[in-house]
């Protein structure tokens, strides 16, 4: 028993290693290829001042500051490892533009970005203390309660992240320079920078984040100091988080609109939406034609809908740090000035295409306009909205009432996640205008989002996604099994039939 | 080889062994090596002609198609194996029946949708106002990598910034098509490391692609759905034809020219 741990004891440690076994790089040589690969976003001086810095968010690492996000070594020392930087250059940070260069360039290259881009802050030596990991506490349901009240206790964690973890904003944070920050959303553990792993999680708590608002909690002058042991249950409780329905599955193309008895759901929050199948689409931010939005703060959109024989619901999802109320003072504050109205949009083609072409995705073509069902929140003293634009291209729009096509929507909005609710008859008195709902047939869709909060007081500054598709699936009925039970008679009639012929044959 | 020899496995096994071979290599190439899952409707018809072509193969000598058909007419007539005959024809009709009702239920699948990815380019077209013709169309800059070699490295790094400013949210830091928004689009952008695209291609064919973008393809290439940009509203002609000289010169490519062919 002895060997095995002291076996499994050299294995993990050969495996902890891996990337620590540090081969010396060399500056000069590292400093050709920051010149080819990394000047365009870090700058010729390493101080973030690149061409692309005004139009990422988060803005490029200014190297000269010191500063390095995701490292391991003790909170007091700002010096990251080696093997810190090494890892954020071969695996990118997840959520940002920096991808992982494991692909075009070899280890001794990654070596030798490390060894030139730690001269910028003229880092030497290596951290004297490391993050102490004392015995990782492995995740269990008892760990995760103890890290839950620990979360929330005294808003140690809630003060930013929010009480579901989605960093729902309650006041405005700021990096390094001056920028924005928001708090990671937990839910969303594929967009952590620095991996999910609980040891991971478990580094960010005790060092923070330098150059942001998130301290450490291993500091033992800090209010909201935290043991070794309590961080461990903390970082399991942050991976509990995870919300892996919200993750987008590349093959999951389609809005599954299921057939119900009786009466469509009229509440968001109404019990039969959880159990209906969800699909989660990427919105990317509107960066085709002008003006161009560069900086967005939402990123996925979950879409639930079912049908009878009258209407289509549509349960629409997304995560918002944002309620914006024009008119409401803190709102306001959280807001980048002017505050605008949350919205989100539902694109159809106004005939259903029965060839491959379809309307152009943003919003439509003069051959082949769309409809775009059109929510907005309202404002402290304005009720939320929803309208119908018939759309022939972004230049040639025509604005109609949603009650012409009978179309309704109402919202909630809950600790950083927006829901709203649409509504509408399968069919409309205006078939020219209004796309009409056809059971079994594959219809293009396409989603959008705006953020009142964040520079989305432009119509153009939205997030949205591409042409996806939505199916009424029709009832099953008897038909399939009836036509598999005649199939399967037929075979065994033939190979009965068979069966005789060959026995009379060898008699 | 004369004389048959007795198989370790038998033909029939081998057939049908073959073509699962073909059908978990279709797979295990697309969906995990290209990451790609194949449609179900493309996979049906590569396995037709698997099918086909692997039974003309075992059956192309009579002997062949005599050993291949043995255990099958044993089967049904050897009486000695009645209980496995009659456990197979209770499965056959099984399985039948199964897959008659499994293909007739209502399926949320999505059709397939191809494209042409390098669409003819047309003789002529227009941006900027005027007309151009493909066929003369060169990069003006392009003269400057043998001629002034400074020059040429400052009009690529000019490129290289428009490129960063304008282009690597969706064609990636690295030219490989996987900038951050990449996962959102479809048709996914195009990964200009790969030896099939610009390396394949004359400047004067990138020049009609960015200048025009989506919108400016031919029907075949689905323009709906292309979210390229039309470039000719953010950037000037000199701006395109040095972020040409940057995809090329980032890459280590060279363009296609009339000249070399």
């Amino acid at each position: 028993m002895a060997n095995k741990f002291a076996l499994l004891a050299l294995c993990s440690a050969l495996f902890a290693v891996g990337p620590a076994m540090a081969k010396p790089g060399t500056a000069e040589k590292g400093k050709v290829i920051y010149d080819m690969r990394c000047t365009w976003c870090h700058g010729d001086e390493g101080d973030g001042k690149g061409a692309a810095k005004d139009h990422l968010n988060p803005p490029p690492r200014d190297f000269t500051s010191g500063n390095y996000k995701i490292r391991t070594s003790d909170f007091e020392d700002l010096t990251p490892n080696d093997d810190d930087i090494f890892r954020m250059i071969r695996d990118g940070m997840p959520g940002t533009a920096m991808p992982g260069w494991s692909d075009i360039l070899t280890e001794q290259d990654m070596w030798d970005l490390v060894a030139y881009v730690k001269k910028f802050a003229s880092y030497e030596k290596p951290p004297a203390k490391q993050v102490d990991f004392g015995t990782q506490i492995s995740s269990s349901a008892e760990s995760i309660e103890k890290g839950k009240k620990l979360f929330e206790e005294g808003d140690r964690c809630v003060e930013c992240h929010g009480k579901s973890g989605k960093g729902s904003a309650s006041k405005r944070l700021k990096g390094e320079a001056g920028e924005r920050t928001w708090p990671r959303n937990l839910t969303k553990p594929w967009t952590y920078r620095g991996s999910a792993e609980p040891k991971d999680i478990f580094s960010r708590i005790s060092t923070g984040i330098a150059g942001t608002e998130m301290p450490s909690f291993a500091d033992p002058k800090s209010k909201k100091k935290l043991s070794i042991e309590e961080r461990w249950h903390v970082a399991n409780y942050v991976a509990s988080l995870a919300q892996t329905g919200q993750k987008v599955s590349a093959d999951n193309t389609v809005v599954k609109v299921s057939k119900v008895e009786g009466e469509l759901p009229s509440a968001t929050d109404d019990a039969r939406w959880e159990k209906s199948e969800a699909t989660t689409f990427y919105m990317v931010p509107q960066i085709i034609g002008k003006e161009r939005y560069f900086l967005p703060s939402s990123d996925t959109i979950t879409v639930r809908a079912m049908y009878n024989d009258k209407a289509v619901a549509m349960l629409l999802e997304w995560d918002d740090r944002t309620k914006s109320t024009p008119g409401d003072d803190s709102a306001g504050k959280l807001a980048d000035t002017p505050i605008e109205q949350d919205g989100v949009a539902v694109q159809l083609p106004v005939t259903i295409p029965s060839e491959m072409q379809k309307p152009y995705f943003g919003m439509g073509d003069a051959a082949h306009p769309v409809n775009v069902w059109h929510w907005k929140s309202g404002g402290k003293d304005a009720p939320e909205t929803v309208g119908i634009l018939n759309s022939k291209g972004f230049k040639d729009i025509e604005k109609r009432e949603a009650a012409s096509a009978g179309l309704t929507a109402k919202s909630s909005y809950s600790d950083g996640t927006w829901k709203v609710l649409m509504v509408r008859p399968l069919t409309t008195a205006s078939t020219d205008k209004d796309m009409q709902f056809v059971e079994g047939k594959f219809i293009p869709v396409a989603f959008a989002a705006w953020d009142g909060s964040n520079n989305s007081e432009k119509g153009s500054k939205h997030t949205m996604t591409t042409w996806y598709w939505l199916l009424l699936k029709p009832a099953t009925g008897s038909k399939p099994l009836v036509t598999a039970l005649v199939i399967a008679a037929l075979f065994a009639g033939g190979l009965l039939w068979w069966a005789r012929s060959a026995g009379n044959k060898a008699a | 080889m004369s004389a048959t020899p007795k198989r370790v496995i038998p033909r029939l096994l081998q057939m049908v062994l073959v073509i699962a071979g073909a059908y978990f290599s279709f797979i295990l190439l697309f969906d995990v090596l290209l990451g790609q899952l194949i449609p179900k409707s493309l996979l049906t018809m590569y396995m037709v002609f698997v099918v086909a072509g692997v039974v003309m193969v075992f059956t192309f000598t009579e002997e062949g198609a005599q050993e291949l058909a043995g255990p099958i007419k044993a089967l049904v007539e050897d009486p000695s194996r009645k209980m496995v005959r009659n456990v197979v024809f209770v499965i056959v009709p099984l399985l039948a029946g199964y897959y008659t009702y499994s293909s007739m239920l209502p399926s949320f699948e999505a059709p397939v949708e191809l494209r042409t990815i390098h669409p003819a380019p047309p003789n002529k077209f227009k941006a900027y106002g005027k007309s151009y013709n493909l066929a003369t169309l060169e990069n003006p800059y392009r003269k400057f990598e043998k001629e002034d070699p400074a020059k040429f490295k400052a009009l690529v790094k000019e490129g290289g910034d428009v490129y960063i400013k304008n282009c690597q949210y969706c064609h990636g830091d690295k030219l490989d098509g996987k900038g951050p928004y990449a996962s959102g689009l479809n048709p996914t952008p195009l990964n200009f490391q790969d030896v099939g695209t610009i390396a394949q291609l004359q400047e004067s064919f990138l020049f009609w692609r960015i200048a025009t973008g989506g919108p400016g393809l031919p029907a075949e290439a689905a323009p709906w759905i292309s979210s390229m940009p039309v470039w000719q509203e953010f950037l000037t002609e000199d701006e395109i034809w040095k972020v040409i000289l940057f995809l090329y010169n980032y890459t280590g490519r060279q363009p296609r020219s009339w000249s070399h062919e």
